[in-house]
């Protein structure tokens, strides 16, 4: 190795070194919130093959950012607030086209159990009933309703991502239901 | 009542909103997904630029250069507007303008008579040779009267007094 090469290896080493280390991080932040950004993703597209697309779009934004990384606190928060936007605006985007909404996704999502297949089925069916009036609920109330869903988030994640308040969040998640139980009561959905 | 009635709602339909609401929080993904994911990103390093569309060049701009940006395109048209009228007034004075004194009559009258050195002379209009001094009078009725002692060349009739009117 001549000279030249050894002070070129000196100068490049702590970008090759920052690079590895935003690899890492990233690939550290995928095995851990892809799930999660997954689960947020499908609360609002309800397809599989968007909320996927979704959370692809998102860690290839926090590529575009890595310089970034060091600034962010919170990378749970962070993470769902990218991939919240990029549902949101997919289906503003999508809002001409019909929902491409399918029972075989809902069934997909269920816990499997000891349930026989076709009760599997019914139930999915219910699922996809109330999760249309869901739908019909006001913007507010809704995205609370369905961050709310995803297990893995806590209400001041929810309150972050919506930039709200916590006791805002617990409001709407309540009048959410509410109105959800009185639409369920005047469709009338069979048990 | 209201609230009686919709604790109830809310009781008989809280278990099926947990439960369609914990199958779509508790969706699970198809197996491999991180290894997609990372394949992709990949994919994006070894490309230089990741794969995702970015905004617009003028949404990339900082916020405060938009109105910049408009201000000084409002600027520009405005200076251009003034340097053209300004232009457009020193072509029309091509020839020499006399400077503009007032030069007072001999009679020295005011400063209303004077005449601007510009001015066209004023010249009086003669009078036409048959022209004359006159004037119209109509009477009450609108119809000219002739009077009996009236000068007229002779062989000329004139009509007899009108005996409705008053005599003059």
């Amino acid at each position: 190795m001549s000279c030249f090469e050894g002070q070129l290896a000196g100068w490049m080493s702590p970008a090759l070194a920052r690079t590895v280390d935003t690899s890492q991080t990233i690939a550290q932040l995928v095995a851990e919130y892809s799930t999660a950004l997954y689960r947020v993703a499908f609360s609002v597209t309800r397809n599989a093959a968007e909320a996927e697309d979704a959370v692809q779009e998102t860690f290839l934004r926090v590529l575009k950012h890595e310089s970034r990384l060091g600034e962010i606190r919170d990378y749970r928060v962070w993470l769902v607030r990218i991939v919240w936007n990029i549902v949101l605006d997919k289906k503003r985007r999508a809002k001409t086209r019909p929902e491409n909404e399918d029972v075989a996704d809902h069934t997909r999502t269920l816990p499997s159990g000891d349930r026989p297949a076709d009760a599997a089925v019914i139930s999915s069916q219910e699922h996809a009933r109330i999760l249309a009036l869901v739908d019909r609920l006001p913007r507010r109330e809704r995205e609370a309703l369905m961050l709310s869903a995803v297990q893995e988030l806590t209400t001041a994640e929810i309150a972050a991502t919506l930039e709200t308040t916590e006791s805002s969040v617990r409001s709407r998640i309540f009048r959410a239901r509410r109105e959800l139980a009185v639409l369920l009561e005047k469709e009338g959905i069979p048990r | 009542m209201t609230l009686e009635r919709h604790t109830g709602t809310d009781a008989r339909h809280a278990g099926e909103i947990d439960a369609a609401l914990r199958a779509l929080g508790t969706a699970t993904p198809e197996p491999g997904l991180e290894g997609r994911v990372l394949t992709r990103l990949a994919a994006a390093r070894m490309q230089g630029e990741p794969m995702i569309a970015g905004p617009a060049w003028w949404r990339r701009l900082p916020r405060p250069v938009m109105p910049l940006l408009g201000f000084t395109c409002a600027g520009i048209l405005c200076a251009g507007i003034v340097a053209g009228s300004v232009s457009h007034s020193r072509h029309n004075q091509s020839g020499p303008v006399p400077p503009p004194v007032m030069q007072m009559p001999g009679t020295g009258v005011g400063a209303a008579s004077a005449m601007h050195p510009a001015a066209p002379a004023s010249t009086p209009v003669p009078a036409g040779t048959a022209s004359r001094g006159h004037s119209s009078r109509r009477n009450s009725k609108g119809r000219a009267r002739i009077t009996p002692e009236a000068h007229k060349a002779p062989g000329v009739a004139v009509p007899a007094p009108d005996s409705n009117l008053p005599p003059q």
